[in-house]
Formats: structure tokens, sequence, C-alpha cells
């Protein structure tokens, strides 16, 4: 189990070592926010909630929310509004204000990468290649706090998942994840990472996730036996 | 303040029983609302409250943004039977201004400037009044505020000094607040010891304020671990943390 | 968080199960979500009531005050409900006046104890002409995961149940409890692609075509009706969908309610 702190709890007195949701004060490290100490580098508060806030080379799962000519307006579950401009398609594209919505239309999902974060907060954002989801799969949404719990250390969480149920799984860095394969592998797939979302805090999660995919087989799997 | 026609000390002791210094039971849940981003449920007495927060989001109206800072949205509201007499539901002038007090008394731990042009919204509902509303309205909003993963310097807690046949007390209840002769609620940053709030409503002596001063303080230093037990109590417990 | 906007693409996912005979959260297509009632949490209140269904939760209180009577009806007690959808329940709702939402659900909630004549409000008769009893059914909701509805009316008429009337508190000489004559429950039965289901939460409520809610009475009668929904519907499916309305407000009477 990890320790779990409040705002405003002293960590340590090791203020070089102050990292990310700590705030140093008086020769003090104190949590700046409620979540659990991590120390095995610097001195981090990873909160358990919390929204997602864009950071260059992120990439993130998006909606069109707004075409507004050269831009398309882009819901990425941050505090912002992004922005998607139309020289993205390429120049040789002839994109006018009229048939923005032939490329991209209102409620559509896209995969971007965050290009720009500026002082104002707009957001620039760039195409990922398989940018169009086509509404083909299911997507779920966490706090993006829970991201690194869900994809594990050096990929292995999320390793074990796509291998356990066969499916593809992208978790995008603002928390909302897009699962596709069969209906039954996918439904494993959800409640697992729903589980894993919900355990964030505890210590020994790959392995009690292991476990409860153990005995799980995926209908791949199942096909085989059967013939 | 009605006049103190009712004796409110019989015998060196309050009505309920409780000592000069003794606050009323206090009950305190973390995260029970699904659709917020956090939330917190406390009971003082027989005041219960709830508080619900949502953001950092946009904020609308547009022009209401700060393009520095975020901008924190305070609501308090009293359910139409929270009271003996039905309120009329809706804001009126005593809502709004404690909306802004207390809005005022979280301000300072929150950091706003990490969300430029956003409103963090926070709510909280009085389900059932027993004097010191506003009171336990902080104190779970500030609960709700740290739910909801937003930065914080440190949790501010809040509690009410009264003078009741007299005597100097501490987290008047209703008969003591309608009755008594000052009422007096502050609300207070534990570790930095930094009043946030402070309304008087009365009369006190300069003694009589600085003691009730230090009481309330000493409340608020006891509040201030009821509240941080019930955050630590959540992620406590295995896959309750959603 | 940001429910909405994975809307599209839960609704495809809402439309996937239901044509498929499931449901996200495994409930079969006539099952209510777990039900939690709790009476007398507002001591302030004549009466009060904490309706949870699923996630859903909404707080309902009954307050008993004497005040004028209408013109027309001199002799006769006041009902008013009122429904507030604060901003705490949901991150839709918004502050400020009642909009169409929460007028809607109060006279809903209203029609039902109205049409049913649950409350004799003849005999909440003070002084003709001059004074009556007021009853104030004031809907409070807390989290919003669909069918608020159904919550709010079981939260009324639990509220409604067991009140002493406060004749001392208002310095009238007199003992009397509030006279409740029938239970109305309401149903709502969502129209998705067809296939009919109860109790919807938000994602199917979000997906439902249609929307029917049917209030219903001890011996079965209807006190009141409210269709919600984009398109129409054909007589055979109002019956039906009133026929499932009927049937599973008898079981959650006979569950939730005691007999009058």
């Amino acid at each position: 189990m990890y320790k779990v702190v409040v705002p405003g709890d002293f960590i340590s007195t090791e203020v070089n070592r102050a990292g990310e949701g700590t705030y140093v004060e008086d020769g003090n490290v104190y949590a700046l926010k409620y979540g659990v100490v991590d120390d095995r580098g610097a001195i981090k508060v990873v909160a358990l909630s919390g929204k997602y806030m864009p950071v260059n080379g992120d990439v993130v799962i998006g909606k069109i929310s707004e075409i507004s000519f050269p831009y398309w307006i882009v819901d990425i579950a941050a505090p912002y509004e992004a922005r998607l401009r139309k020289s993205e398609f390429g120049r040789g594209e002839n994109i006018d204000f009229g048939n923005m919505c032939e490329y991209l239309d209102i409620d559509d999902l896209i995969v971007a990468k965050v290009m720009n974060v500026d002082v104002m907060m707009r957001i620039d954002l760039a195409l990922k290649n398989e940018f169009k989801m086509d509404g083909i799969g299911r997507l779920i949404e966490v706090s993006p706090t829970k991201v690194p719990r869900i994809i594990g250390r050096s990929g292995s969480m999320i390793k074990l998942l796509k291998d356990k149920c066969n499916c593809f799984i992208f978790v995008a860095k603002n928390g909302r994840i897009w699962i596709k394969g069969r209906s039954a592998d996918m439904d494993i797939a959800s409640q697992t990472v729903m589980k894993i979302a919900n355990e964030a805090h505890t210590s020994g999660l790959t392995d009690r996730i292991a476990q409860f995919l153990d005995s799980y087989k995926s209908e791949k799997e199942r096909d085989k036996v059967e013939e | 303040m009605k006049e103190g026609k009712i004796e409110l000390i019989k015998d060196g002791a309050r009505l309920s029983g409780r000592g000069f210094e003794e606050l009323r039971p206090i009950k305190i849940e973390v995260g029970v609302l699904k659709r917020a981003d956090g939330s917190c449920y406390f009971e003082l007495g027989d005041n219960k409250a709830i508080a619900a927060v949502y953001g950092p989001r946009e904020m609308h109206p547009r022009h209401f943004q700060n393009a520095k800072r975020a901008v924190v949205k305070y609501r308090y509201n009293m359910a139409p039977f929270s009271v003996d007499d039905r309120k009329r539901p809706g804001p009126d002038r005593r809502s709004q201004e404690i909306s802004m007090v207390s809005r005022k008394a979280l301000d300072p731990v929150i950091l706003r400037e990490l969300y430029p042009k956003t409103a963090i919204e926070v709510y909280v509902e009085v389900l059932q009044s027993d004097a010191g509303t506003r009171t336990a309205g902080i104190n779970a909003a500030s609960v709700a505020l740290a739910d909801a993963g937003i930065p914080m310097r440190d949790l501010v807690s809040s509690v009410a000094i009264g003078k009741i046949d007299g005597e100097v007390v501490l987290d008047l209840d209703a008969k003591e607040d309608n009755f008594g002769e000052a009422d007096m609620p502050i609300a207070m940053v534990a570790r930095t010891n930094t009043i946030t709030l402070l309304q008087m409503d009365g009369r006190l002596k300069k003694e009589e304020f600085e003691r009730g001063l230090k009481l309330a303080m000493n409340g608020c230093r006891k509040i201030y671990e009821l509240q941080k037990a019930a955050l630590v109590e959540k992620y406590s417990k295995n896959g309750n943390g959603a | 968080m940001g429910q909405e906007v994975i809307e599209d693409i839960r609704k495809d996912y809402v439309y996937d199960l239901i044509e498929n005979g499931k449901r996200a959260d495994g409930r079969g297509f006539l099952d209510f979500r777990d039900i939690v009632v709790e009476r007398d949490l507002i001591n302030k209140a004549e009466g009060s009531t904490r309706v949870q269904i699923g996630d859903t939760v909404v707080l309902v209180g009954v307050k008993v005050e004497p005040g004028t009577p209408f013109p027309d009806t001199p002799n006769k007690g006041v009902l008013m409900t009122n429904a507030e959808l604060v901003p705490l329940a949901s991150p839709e709702f918004e502050s400020g006046p009642p909009g169409e939402d929460s007028i809607e659900l109060a006279r809903v909630v209203d029609r039902g104890i109205r049409g049913s004549e649950t409350i004799d409000l003849e005999a909440l008769c003070i002084e003709e002409g001059e004074k009556v009893w007021m009853v104030f059914i004031d809907i409070h909701t807390l989290d919003n995961d669909g069918n608020l509805v159904d919550a709010a009316a079981l939260g009324a008429i639990t509220s409604l149940l067991n009140i002493d009337i406060p004749y001392e508190q208002y310095g009238l000489t007199g003992k009397d409890t509030l006279h409740i004559r029938d239970t109305p429950v309401a149903v709502t039965v969502a129209e998705i692609r067809g296939n009919l289901l109860v109790d919807p939460n938000v994602a199917e409520e979000s997906a439902a075509t249609n929307k029917l809610t049917v209030i219903s009475n001890v011996d079965g009668s209807i006190s009141g009706l409210q269709k919600s929904g984009s398109t129409g519907l054909t007589e055979e499916m109002i019956v039906k969908m009133t026929e499932i309305g009927i049937e599973k407000a008898r079981e959650i009477r006979e569950k939730y309610l005691p007999k009058i």
C-alpha cells in the first residue's frame, strides 16, 4: 500500500528531490495534491483524480466540436479546447470553408498529437496516421491520472491486456481508451481497464490483474479449442 | 439574534450536554457523488451538507474568464425543506453573501494560476440546517476540492464560536444561535494557522473575542484531522477509488 | 467526467447491446437497478425520503404549513410540487431559475399525486376561505444517472406517508395526520429501436427514441402519463408500455410501500 497524502501534508525535508505534485516552503516538501507518494526517484505525489492538462508531444483522442475556418475545434477532455489547422491534410488539398466537414465533421473522433500549448492556453494539434476512429470499437474514459497505471512499467500492463483479451487497445494521454476487438473480448478488456483504474492506488496490481485475466480465454482461443 | 429569554446554560452545562469547548459529532464521507469530479458529505450535529466540485472546465460566459488564473465559483444553496419554515427555492441575499465569503475562504489555498481562463465550480447543498451551515459547507467543499484532484497548498477547515449566557463556547447549535449573544464563524488553513474567513454577529468583549478566536482555531484543527482521516480512508480500501 | 463527449460512441454501444438483448450493467430489459429507500433523514421536514436507484439519488422533503386557500377552492388545502435540478447533481445542470426539465419533473410527480387524489385536500381546510394547510413537496436531485422521475415520485409518495400535521408548531389546536388514500408509483419505460426497457440510466436515456412515464395506483388505474422523445409511438407500443409500467409499479409498491 502506498502512503496516501492530502494537500499540505509534510512529506520530507529533502527539498532538492521535490518533484511533481509537491511544493516547497520553509525548507520542507509538502503535498500539493491528494494522492499517493512515490519517492523512488524524485519525491512525487501521484494524484488519483483530476483533469487532463495538455503537454507537447502527448497523443490524445479528441472529438470535433466545431468547425471554424481554417480550424477544426477539438474537445480533448481538457479544460481547454484544442484546434486542428486545415493544413494538417496537406497543402495539395483544396479545403475551403464549405467542404471542411467532408474531411472531418462535428462529432468525429480523432487521434492527434499535441504540437504546441501557448501561454494563452491555445492548443495546436497534429493528426496521427491512423487518426480516424470511425465509430469502430469502444471508447472508455478514465481519469488521466490513471493512464500510467494502465500502461504499466515499460508497458507491462497494457501488453498483458492486449495479449489476454486479444484486442487492439490504444490508451491516449487524456484518459480516453479505444478498444477494438470481438464483443466478448471488448467486454473483458473494458472491465479490466476499469478495475485497474479503480485500484490504481494499490500495490501488486499487475499480479492481481494477471490473476484476474488468467482464466479468461479470448474468443479466438475458444474458437481454436472448438476446432 | 433574539432576546436571550431561554436559559442556555444550566448548572454549568449546555442544553445539549456538550462541554464549552466541545464540537458536535462530525461525520465525513468522500466521493459520494458519481457525476461530480469531486464530492464530500459533511455532517455537523444536525447539519447535513453535501459539496460537489466540477472542473477546472471552460469558463462560461467567456467574458468572465481571467487570462491568468482559474475563477472559483461557489454556490451555497439551502434545500427548501432544510429549515423549520420552508425556504423559498433559489438564491437570496443571505445565500449570495455566504457563497462569496466561502469562496474567499478557499481561494487562497487553490493554485488558481495553473488553470488560466477556467472555472473551478463548487456547489454546496445544505440538506438540513441547524446553525453553522456555512462552516459545514466550507469543510465539505475543501475536501471535495481535494477529491477532484485540484492542486491546493492546504485544506481549509471551518467552525464557529459564540457567546451564550455570558460564556464563550464552541460550535453553536440552532437554539444557541437564536438566543445567544454572539456568533462568530471562522475558516482556517490548519498548517499555517491562517484565517481565511472571519465574520461576527452580535456582541463580544475584546477579551471574549480573543478567547473565542483561539477556541475556534482549536476547533478547526480538530476538524482538519477528521477531514484528513476521511480522505486517507477513501484510498485505504482496495478498489474504491473510481 | 466528460460523459457527453463520448455520447455518440456510447449510443452505438447501447444499441449494439440492446440488439443483442443485453444492457451495459447486465440487467434484463424489465429490471430496475437496485432501489434503496430511506425515510425521515431530515427532521426539519414533516416527511422526507432519500431514494437511490442505481447511482441516481434524489432527496424529497415535504413541509406542511398554514396558508391561504385559492379563491376557487376555499375549502381545500393546497398541494405544491417543486423540483430543483441543482448543478451539484450533474455536469449538465446549471444554476439559475428552474428550466423546462425541472418544471416537467415537478409537474409529472405532482400530476400523479393530484390525479389519484392521494391527498384528501378537503381534510386540510382549517377555516374556509381563510386558512388551509399547504403541502409542499420539494424534490432535490443529488446525483443524476438517469430516471429522475421514478426516483422523485417514489420519494414523494414515501414522504407523504405518516405525516403529523404540525398544529402545535403554528399555535393551532388540533391533532391529525395527513390522510393518504393511494400510493401512486411512476415507472418510466424507454423505447430504444423498438425494444422496451424500464429504468433507463443516463446513457440509455440519451440513446432512447422515446420515453413514457406511467404513474399508476393501487387499483391498477393510471393517474399520470408523460411522453417524451423525438418520434411518434404506435397505439400498440403505447399499450405495451403502459402495461409494463403498471406491472412494474405493482412490484415496486409491494416491495417499498406499505398497504393503505
